[in-house]
């Protein structure tokens, strides 16, 4: 079904070029893009490299700094009160709107642009990972206490799987943020990588190869969704929004 | 020699200021060991509640609780709570939750692989130890929270409608193993329960608890031989017992 529904879009995309006679400097059909694009695929491959490396590394730093915080936070009542309202606060903020002062501070190189994929991903998955640590079911939590369990025991066999769901909701929002964070963070300032790429050509008036670039951009996003989804399912199959998924 | 639970004066009140709710009590009751007590009351009584307090899980706000001679202060760790929505776990198999209590307890699961079968064959749940909840009805649900709760054979049981959500049939023929087990064990059972006939087959004792605020009206003593199967609960007697506490609703209203 969903195969049918792209291949009626290109097949409509591909058309209406020809029939509105849409100049090829707007807007090219599929066919060109792919021809195109195959031309110039050793620089679309080696951009999407850069660009993997800075989305997979902001986001492992991401996941690695801001789960155990959040943890913290939900099992602190002084953290929650002191950190919480400033990571709240934080999450407000546009962290895109810091990317070119990061790119004057450190320059056009790798640093920066993993520290803004970084920070668009570290907060989805701090919120949730607080959320996640903080609401176990008030039986289930009674259930536990009553069998004088260690806190640490409790945390292995009960907390950490009850909160599991919840977190890969932090991790699948963060991995939709991380190719943006990366491709605007290249726009700003860069000399390689798809968001390079892509603002390049568009000056140059190719959008058959802007388009080229757009879909190793979706690619990449689609193969961190994907890996992060996978994750999921190995970890949580008893999850109710996995076993819809795989009825 | 000291009842095995004395409550002396226990009640609890909710919340503070013009928004508090009186749930339940004061109490005064004495549980002595090895009796089984039923506390049969009308929804929102407080039996949970008061459930909740003799396990250390709720602090009373006013009175003493005392287990063997020692104030309840805290969580109580050697008894067996079925608490009232269950608590098995959507990542373990039915077996899996059962052995849950074994391993936040620290014992050994493959000491108690043949005390697991057994329950498990007890609430003919023997085909599904390897099934998850979610793929349980609800009153197979409850017969695995129930095996949950009794697995690692508590000498002190606090059953909170164990059998609520469970079929007649089904109901009958577990309320028969659980008479088993206690006239086998002779385990201090507290047991919550709706239905007078249950409260009167299975229990020593009954407290028929008023409307909230509980407090309990009267405890009948149901002198009764063991095991009550279906002869004993089609004698003039325990037809006597149930009227007498049907009379006592009745009183309340809500009968
Ligand atoms: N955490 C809570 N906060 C405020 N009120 C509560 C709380 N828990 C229970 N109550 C109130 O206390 C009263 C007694 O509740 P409880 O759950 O003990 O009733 P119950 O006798 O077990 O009822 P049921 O038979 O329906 O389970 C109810 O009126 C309920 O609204
Ligand atoms: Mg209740």
């Amino acid at each position: 079904m969903s195969i049918a529904f792209f291949a009626a879009f290109f097949l409509a995309w591909q058309y209406s070029i020809v029939w509105f006679d849409i100049p090829r400097y707007i807007l090219t059909p599929p066919s060109v893009i792919v021809t195109k694009g195959w031309a110039d695929i050793d620089r679309l491959l080696y951009y999407t490299w850069i660009t993997g490396v800075e989305v997979v590394l902001g986001y492992a730093v991401a996941v690695i700094l801001a789960l155990p915080l959040g943890l913290a936070i939900a099992f602190s009542s002084i953290l929650r009160r002191t950190i919480y309202p400033f990571v709240v606060c934080v999450e407000m903020v546009p962290k895109i709107a810091f990317a070119p002062l990061f790119i004057s501070w450190l320059g056009f190189g790798l640093l920066p642009k993993v520290i803004i994929v970084f920070l668009v991903c570290f907060f989805p998955i701090v919120l949730n990972a607080i959320l996640a640590f903080s609401s176990l079911s008030e039986e289930l939590s009674r259930f536990s206490v009553s069998t004088g369990a260690s806190v640490w025991r409790t945390f292995v066999k009960v907390r950490l799987p009850a909160a599991l769901p919840q977190c890969f909701v932090g991790f699948k929002y963060a991995a939709i943020n991380a190719t943006v964070g990366a491709a605007i963070a290249e726009f700003i300032g860069s000399d390689q990588g798809l968001g390079f790429y892509i603002q390049i050509v568009t000056g140059n008036m190719r959008p058959d190869l802007a388009f080229a670039g757009i879909f190793f951009l979706t690619i990449l996003g689609l193969a961190l969704f994907g890996l992060v989804t996978l994750a999921e399912r190995l970890l949580i199959p008893w999850h109710i929004s996995v076993r819809h998924q795989s009825r | 020699m000291n009842p095995l639970i004395e409550l002396t004066g226990v009640q609890k009140v909710f919340g503070a200021g013009p928004g508090a709710l009186h749930a339940f009590g004061p109490v005064d009751m004495k549980i002595e060991k090895g009796e089984f007590v039923s506390l049969l009351g009308p929804s929102g009584c407080g039996k949970s509640t008061l459930m909740l307090m003799i396990a250390g899980l709720l602090d009373a706000t006013g009175g003493r609780i005392a287990i063997d001679g020692r104030t309840v202060v805290g969580p109580q760790t050697d008894i067996g709570i079925m608490f009232q929505d269950n608590t098995l776990v959507p990542w373990r198999t039915v077996r899996g939750n059962i052995e849950l209590q074994l391993e936040l307890r620290g014992l050994s699961t493959a000491a108690h692989r043949a005390s697991v079968d057994e329950l498990l064959a007890s609430v003919h749940l023997e085909d599904f130890q390897r099934r998850y909840p979610h793929e349980l009805s609800g009153g197979m649900q409850q017969r695995a929270a129930f095996c949950q709760a009794l697995v690692h054979q508590p000498a002190t049981m606090l059953l909170d409608e164990p059998l609520g959500k469970l079929d007649a049939m089904t109901r009958e023929a577990i309320r028969t193993d659980l008479q088993a087990l206690w006239i086998q064990r002779h385990p201090t059972v507290v047991f919550v329960t709706h239905s007078i006939e249950e409260a009167i087959q299975l229990s020593t004792h009954v407290a028929i608890i008023t409307p909230r605020p509980g407090r309990v009206e009267r405890i009948i003593s149901v002198d009764l031989p063991y095991p009550r199967d279906f002869e004993v609960k089609s004698s003039p007697q325990f037809i006597g017992y149930v009227r007498q506490a049907q009379e006592i609703f009745r009183g309340y209203g809500v009968l």
